[in-house]
């Protein structure tokens, strides 16, 4: 549906003529939709002008912020908010940064960095923006979702603008909940779409203390960047253990005793993936890892803030990983290795080498809940791509999966994913089954997993019929229907 | 390889937009984190390196399009392969290249642009990418230098279209040439026999253009007997470095970048850089002396059937990591009195002065936009000077700094050696 030149030209009176783009040529290369229009709006007015607008014309509109991922309606209009992409502020008495749309976590964290702070960085990566909810690598450290989140400016599906938390009731952003509006169930919602209608225009992020360098020493060619020295107080290290509840005790021990600063359930395919430059030398170096390890693992990182804290932390770690019978993986002991997994999987550098590098295409299903039996769901779902290992259909990373606990580790998320060539429609099909099969399992099995593969209505009964209420939520909120339901917000 | 030998690189892209940044672990804070000059002009996602590739992909498979705003991001890009450097520090699969391609596939097709067809029209007259006033041997007059086409020379200095014509940068000739003499180097010129090496050419889509120089240069080269050829221009290094190994006529001539020449003559102790130069500088790395000078790799393989996207011989990918990048800083680091500090975006993940890829022609507002960048980066690091390796970025430069009143000053890595020596 082409937009008339009237209505065109009203949206091109908000945002001027070189930010608006209705010609056929530009949609493919944000996804394979066409769009009514792509819209670049610069800021909050621009964003909230253009709301109304669609809301005048009935036309349905969905946000993006760097764009990795999405799903979108047919012939909406697309606000690319790439132009959003200011760092506000950074608040270090009361720890939290305000940041816009298209700020990426690679650049607030370099900035954090410097002043000894840092804040959860999504496992997506850090190319992705720095509003990204969800949970990372450093979760033990950073805690994990809707915990970061702190004040919000919110655009309503409607064009209102909504500011939560304290930023309700004066200028600052040091709370998501008061004194003022806390709405935090609907704008940082774990239920479908995943994604709070509208559009969010800056978004205060709650900050950490970072015990690392102000930046790493790297040294060193893409793709092979290598630190010149490991930071002073700083470790990392990979141990595998005999069985999973080992591995779990050991996991939990470590959560408790607050010593980690970083606890990554990898695999080493996982591992594998960061540490290498290119597909056929991962696939050679996952071979070699698998050989070396006695069972399912796990990496950590230890930062003490002083070289008797470092000391301590290493001591507690020590104890723990012997009394679980755990084993160091030597691979990782190498300070050359040791450095990149440092700076990578606290950056969070390497993701896209750990899911896309391989085949092109990754199906994931994400399950949060006790640690403990999340993994017993996940050995099941390996188990169950076993065959489809066999017949070459997806990257043999040993049918692993992985997580990580949040905080005290108790609660965390456990994630296993497929790694495939989209080109293939059999391999395609086969993950797409996969999918469905083990998050129906899931389900039935009771555990918390990504909802956009479940059918609302079969599950919604179990979850206090959330998607009753969420429909009424959205209808109240958008009772144009111009914000769709879509995929999250990356 | 044509734009449908790349259907399975385009298809591996994963939109992930590490293509706009600097690789992730070298963003050093909100400045200076964005490596693609178009996306941060333009915004629209189609003018990055993952856009563009979407875009090929989709008319691969739908039907070739054109429309005026394609043309617009075809040719609103400098070519300076930023973008697959940063991809390629988790990705394996060409950027790159299936961009060059489809350009090239748009000029086949017609669809140029006039600006450009103006410039390939003066090189099919000329034998020149710049206007040429004059004859292009006319900075040497009275310099008393030898004719590689007729005496024995061991070294063949190719001046380049720009230097050669332009009276602001024929300094830089005579610049060179001076520290030749000084090392004792048997060199020669080709004079007005020397012709453009065609690389902007290839740049701008223009590749039968681009091939007929590369001919007619090594039958030149060839005839003369020329081992080795010096270049103190970093597009003519790519030309006849890379892209004439490419299509297989580059024969065994050895193609030195003045930089590593200059690197090698201090090395073996035939130049010795004495004399003070007191200057604080910083260092462009040109796009096409690192990341896009590394070595042509020259392979032919299959695509392993199954799920992974790797091939049959092993592919080696250019990812930018054997460009030309130490010599120069070793050789500034050698003149007594200057102190190189670097910037931000620096070798693999160098920002583009802003010249490349037509974009000085056909947009020059853009190149200056992005060369402004640039100055503003060099600024930062408390530099009084930015020095480069290439008069395209010296020009860019001294155009972006006239129109914002920047007190940086620009030169040229063999002005500094010329004042050492």
């Amino acid at each position: 549906m082409a937009l008339s030149k009237e209505v065109y030209k009203e949206f091109e009176d908000v945002v001027g003529e070189e930010n608006i783009c209705a010609d056929p040529a530009i949609m493919p290369a944000y996804f394979s939709v066409e769009f009514a229009a792509v819209i670049l709006p610069k800021d909050t007015a621009e964003v909230q002008a253009i709301v109304k607008l669609c809301n005048k014309h009935k036309l349905q509109f969905r946000a993006i912020c760097t764009g990795w991922t999405g799903g979108f309606p047919k012939d909406i209009i697309l606000l690319d908010l790439r132009r959003m992409n200011h760092i506000i502020e950074i608040n270090e008495k009361n720890m939290y940064a305000v940041v816009e749309p298209y700020v990426i976590s690679a650049e607030l964290q370099a900035e954090l960095f410097k002043r000894g702070l840092n804040f959860c960085i999504k496992g997506a990566g850090t190319n992705c923006t720095a509003m990204l909810r969800g949970h990372g690598h450093m979760d033990q450290t950073t805690s994990g979702d809707d915990r970061n989140h702190l004040a919000i400016e919110w655009i309503t599906p409607e064009g209102d603008i909504v500011r939560s938390g304290s930023l309700g009731s004066s200028d600052e952003w040091f709370c998501g909940d008061g004194p003022g509006p806390s709405i935090r169930s609907i704008l940082t919602s774990a239920v479908p779409p995943g994604v709070t209608p509208g559009v969010f225009t800056k978004a205060a992020i709650k900050l950490y203390h970072w015990p690392g360098p102000a930046s790493y020493p790297i040294e060193g060619l893409s793709p092979k960047y290598t630190l010149r020295e490991i930071p002073p107080n700083m470790m990392a290290r990979y141990y595998s253990f005999p069985s999973v509840e080992k591995m779990w005790q050991a996991e939990l021990n470590i959560g408790e005793s607050e010593i980690a600063f970083e606890l990554m359930g990898f695999n080493v395919a996982m591992v594998a993936c960061n540490i290498t430059t290119c597909n056929e030398e991962e696939e050679g170096v996952f071979k070699r890892l698998n050989s070396e390890i006695q069972g399912p693992g796990f990496f950590i990182i230890i930062a003490g803030n002083s070289a008797e804290d470092f000391a301590y932390k290493k001591r507690v770690l020590d104890k723990i990983i012997s009394d679980a019978d755990g084993k160091s993986l030597k691979s990782v002991e190498d300070p050359e290795i040791e450095g990149i997994l440092l700076c990578q999987c606290t950056r969070i550098s390497a993701s896209i080498r750990e899911t896309f590098r391989a085949g092109g295409a990754f199906n994931s299903i994400p399950i949060m809940g006790q640690r403990d039996l999340t993994i017993k769901w996940a050995i099941g779902a390996g188990k169950a791509k076993e065959p489809l290992i066999e017949k070459g259909l997806i990257v043999d990373d040993g049918g692993a999966f992985f997580g990580w606990g949040v905080e005290q580790g108790h609660l965390g998320k456990t994630e296993i994913f497929c790694k495939f060539d989209p080109s293939n429609p059999q391999a395609k099909k086969a993950v797409e089954d996969w999918q469905k099969e083990q998050s129906d399992r899931a389900f039935k099995e009771r555990y918390f997993a990504n909802l956009h593969m479940a059918k609302p209505d079969e599950v919604s009964k179990d979850l206090s019929n959330y998607y009753v209420w969420w429909q009424k939520l959205t209808k109240a909120l958008d009772p144009n229907g111009v914000s769709p339901e879509a995929g999250a917000l990356v | 390889m044509a734009l449908e030998d790349y259907q399975g690189d385009m298809g591996m892209c994963c939109r992930c937009s590490a293509c706009k940044f600097i690789p992730m672990q070298k963003v050093k804070g909100a400045a200076f984190s964005y490596v693609c000059p178009s996306i941060s002009r333009y915004n629209f996602h189609a003018y990055s390196g993952g856009g563009r590739l979407n875009i090929a992909a989709s008319m691969l498979k739908n039907g070739f399009n054109y429309t005026d705003k394609l043309l617009d991001i075809v040719y609103n890009c400098q070519m300076c392969g930023a973008c697959g450097v940063s991809c390629n520090y988790a990705m394996d699969m060409e950027v790159l290249e299936p961009i060059s391609e489809f350009r090239l596939k748009c000029v086949e097709d017609g669809k140029t642009n006039p600006a450009l067809d103006k410039v390939i029209a003066g090189l099919r007259k000329q034998g020149s990418m710049v206007p040429a006033k004059g004859k292009r041997g006319d900075w040497a007059a009275g310099l008393n230098l030898k004719d590689a086409t007729k005496e024995k020379v061991d070294v063949l200095y190719h001046v380049g279209c720009l230097t050669s014509y332009d009276k602001d940068m024929q300094k830089l000739a005579k610049a060179t040439v001076k520290i030749l003499q000084k090392a004792g180097v048997n060199f020669g010129i080709a004079g007005n026999a020397e012709s453009c090496c065609g690389g902007r050419a290839y740049q701008m889509g223009y590749k039968e253009d681009f091939l007929n120089q590369a001919k007619k240069n090594m039958a030149m080269i060839k005839k003369a007997g020329v081992k080795t050829l010096v270049t103190a221009c970093a597009d003519g290094y790519q030309a006849f470095k890379v892209l004439y190994d490419r299509y297989d006529l580059k024969g065994d001539l050895e193609v030195l970048h003045i930089s590593e020449y200059i690197y090698k003559l201090i090395k073996d102790g035939k130049l010795k850089p004495r004399r003070k130069v007191n200057i604080s500088v910083t260092y462009h790395d040109p796009c096409r002396l690192g990341r896009l000078g590394e070595p042509w790799i020259h392979w032919k393989g299959k695509k392993v059937p199954g799920d992974r996207f790797v091939f049959d011989p092993p592919k080696e990918y250019r990812r930018g990591t054997k460009g030309v990048y130490e010599p120069p800083r070793d050789v500034l680091k050698g003149i007594p009195g200057l102190k190189l500090t670097e910037m931000t975006r620096i070798k693999e993940y160098s920002w583009c002065c802003g010249a490349g890829g037509g974009v000085n022609e056909s947009n020059p507002a853009f190149a200056k936009w992005t060369a402004q960048d640039r100055v503003k980066e060099a600024e930062s690091t408390g530099a009084e000077a930015i020095v480069t390796a290439c008069p395209w970025c010296e020009k860019t430069f001294n155009e972006a700094i006239k129109e914002s009143g920047s007190s940086l000053k620009v030169y040229d890595i063999v002005e500094l050696v010329e004042k050492a020596i």
